[in-house]
């Protein structure tokens, strides 16, 4: 079963750096698309074996629920790395704007793609905003553009309650620094991916 | 009646003249006010020249664990933007009279038992030597400043007729551990106490009617929400069945709590009772709105509203109604406060992705500039006697909160050391006199 879950999650991560290539920017989503997901895929074979000494039904069936959790969260993870990976690679805000650039449409409709597939995962998506400006207008401005993120994987056909969207203005920021570069890398969305009930 | 309309037609021309004029003084006044380096502090303000006189020690001497009375004294009467400190070793008649001092501070200290000191603290007519305040204060030494504090309040209400803020307050974030963090000193910067110690950010510190408390945002929920602790209290959450509630700005009549809520990526004004929790929407509008602030005696709420692309300040009545845009100049105008005399607002402006002070009058005429040339400087707040106003700036490499006079002139760093932002000014202390 495990082997068999990890054969998938391979697969299924080579399967992603294949589409990966495919865009249009390849040399900067290869090296670090495969490491950050095997990690993960490798984490539910160790943890089962510290639990073996006790071995009655009933503890074998918390431990098959432990599994089938863990399993679940080490999925979550994967899949939560896989969105934020895709995202990572492209500013896709221009400085006080919250449209969504055509680069950006072509990354969504990936993760759209994913969460098409992935029916029990649902997802937060955040709003950032550069340092510049005031805590106050880039919380609204965080929002602006979570909000079309939104509703961009709204009209691909992702269930909206299956979303919830949330601003971190500027108080979040992924790159340090008052360079433009820093600042284009903290115009972003970022993905949280929680199991549903 | 044909001169009735002749005089009409005249009149709609003068009018057009006269608009014509407003709309460009603005951009006058702003260039005028570009060539003055505001750091050098060309004040507009009535300073009134004060001698400062050390105070008389004991014989056995007192081992002073920060500054003596007549330090503290003159760092209050520098901060308050109303005097010229005229410093003398001992009263002396010739240099006063030269420096036009008509009012001199001078006292006495003196050791009591439990390790306290008495300080006896004088204000003086230069000519006669005549008393016009005199008061005593018996406190350790650790409370000396505070106790300063009260003295120079009060040798404000005696020469100005108003109301001092040397024993006010500011609220501000205060970066621990990589954490943002609200902290509350005294308005010197001295008396620092770390008000919110969570593992997840907070910010956007108001204070609560009476200084009673704090609210701020926290993020504990993974999402910006509005909180209220008392001092000495327990922190509560505001408003739970709001998403995302950040803003505050307390109504300064009533207590009630005026903030912006983001839902589905529109962000509206609502207003609240911090106490029955109820909240209800402020205003309908289509576009977004922040940064909201009350007028002082809350008839009327400033608030930013992206309606034209970027944010720009405009004005309400307190029923929602009668908006007006005031900021027209710059792409970026936010965070606006009215100062506490009632004629003019500071707010935030940023151009080419720096930011800066500004002042105008209400209808938006009248643009002064008060910071430039020094970093990013943010988030304006008015002292509670209208003199002062205190702001972050990143100036000297790193955020830190100083305070300038309303012109501009005379800015004074209070904090010194880590990250330091978006002060919030207290109301005045009632339990002064």
């Amino acid at each position: 079963m495990n082997k068999l879950l990890k054969f998938a999650l391979v697969a299924s991560v080579v399967g992603f750096a294949l589409t990966a290539c495919a865009t249009p920017e390849p040399p900067k989503t290869e090296p670090e698309a495969a490491p950050a997901p095997e990690a993960t895929a490798v984490q539910p074979e160790t943890a089962p074996i510290a639990e073996q000494p006790v071995l009655n039904a009933d503890s074998l069936a918390a431990v098959k629920a432990k599994e089938e959790a863990e399993r679940l969260e080490a999925e979550r993870a994967r899949l939560e790395a896989l969105i934020n990976q895709i995202m990572s690679e492209d500013v896709y805000f221009d400085f006080d704007r919250s449209e969504l650039t055509e680069k950006a449409k072509e990354l969504l409709a990936q993760v759209a793609e994913l969460l098409i597939k992935e029916t029990r995962f649902s997802i937060t998506i955040e709003g950032h905003t550069d340092a510049r400006g005031t805590e106050d207008y880039n919380f609204t401005l965080g929002a602006k553009r979570a909000m079309k993120v939104k509703e961009f994987l709204a009209a691909y056909g992702i269930d909206a309650k299956r979303m919830e969207s949330v601003s971190y203005g500027k108080e979040a920021p992924k790159a340090a620094g008052e360079s433009e570069e820093a600042y284009s890398q903290n115009r972003r969305a970022n993905f949280r991916v929680n199991i549903r009930d | 009646m044909k001169k009735k309309t002749k005089a009409f037609r005249f009149s709609t021309l003068a009018m057009s003249i006269a608009l014509g004029v407003m709309f460009l003084l603005p951009s006058l006044s702003f260039a005028a006010i570009d060539t003055i380096a505001v750091d050098v502090g060309i004040s507009v303000f009535k300073t009134m020249p004060i001698g400062i006189v050390p105070f008389t020690e004991p014989k056995e001497n007192i081992e002073w664990i920060e500054e003596k009375p007549h330090q503290i004294l003159t760092r209050d009467a520098n901060l308050s933007g109303r005097f010229e400190v005229v410093a003398s070793d001992k009263f002396n008649l010739a240099l006063f009279s030269r420096k036009h001092v008509k009012h001199y501070v001078t006292g006495k200290v003196t050791k009591q038992d439990g390790n306290k000191l008495r300080v006896d603290c004088y204000l003086y007519i230069a000519q006669t030597k005549d008393m016009l305040v005199g008061e005593t204060y018996v406190v350790p030494q650790q409370e000396l400043r505070r106790a300063m504090h009260k003295f120079f309040d009060l040798v404000i209400k005696r020469l100005w007729g108003e109301r001092g803020v040397a024993s006010t307050k500011l609220a501000y974030v205060s970066k621990m551990d990589g954490i943002k963090q609200v902290v509350v000193s005294d308005y010197d910067g001295y008396h620092r106490s770390q008000i919110t110690r969570d593992t997840s950010i907070s910010m956007m510190p108001v204070w609560m009617k009476e200084n009673k408390g704090l609210v701020y945002v926290n993020f504990k929920t993974h999402r910006p929400r509005l909180y209220f602790k008392k001092f000495g209290g327990v922190e509560q959450p505001l408003f739970p069945n709001l998403d995302q509630t950040y803003s505050p700005a307390v109504n300064p009549v009533t207590g009630e709590l005026l903030f912006s809520s983001t839902v589905d990526g529109k962000t509206d004004l609502y207003i609240g009772n911090m106490n029955s929790g109820k909240a209800r929407k402020f205003a309908y509008l289509k576009s977004n709105q922040t940064s909201p602030a009350w007028s002082p005696y809350a008839t009327e709420v400033l608030f930013t509203s992206d309606r034209g692309g970027g944010p720009q300040i405009f004005v309400m009545g307190k029923d929602g109604s009668d908006m007006r845009r005031v900021t027209f100049m710059g792409r970026y105008n936010e965070r606006a406060s009215w100062s506490p005399e009632g004629d003019r607002i500071a707010y935030t402006s940023m151009d080419n992705g720096k930011m800066n002070i500004y002042t105008c009058a209400l209808d938006g005429s009248d643009i002064v500039q008060l910071t430039n040339n020094a970093g990013n400087n943010e988030h304006p707040t008015w002292s509670p006697d209208g003199k002062l106003i205190a702001f972050a700036s990143n100036r000297s490499g790193s955020y830190q909160i100083y305070i300038m006079r309303k012109d501009g002139s005379n800015v004074t760093r209070i904090t010194n050391s880590g990250e330091n932002t978006s002060p919030t000014w207290s109301f005045f202390y009632d339990d002064l006199d």
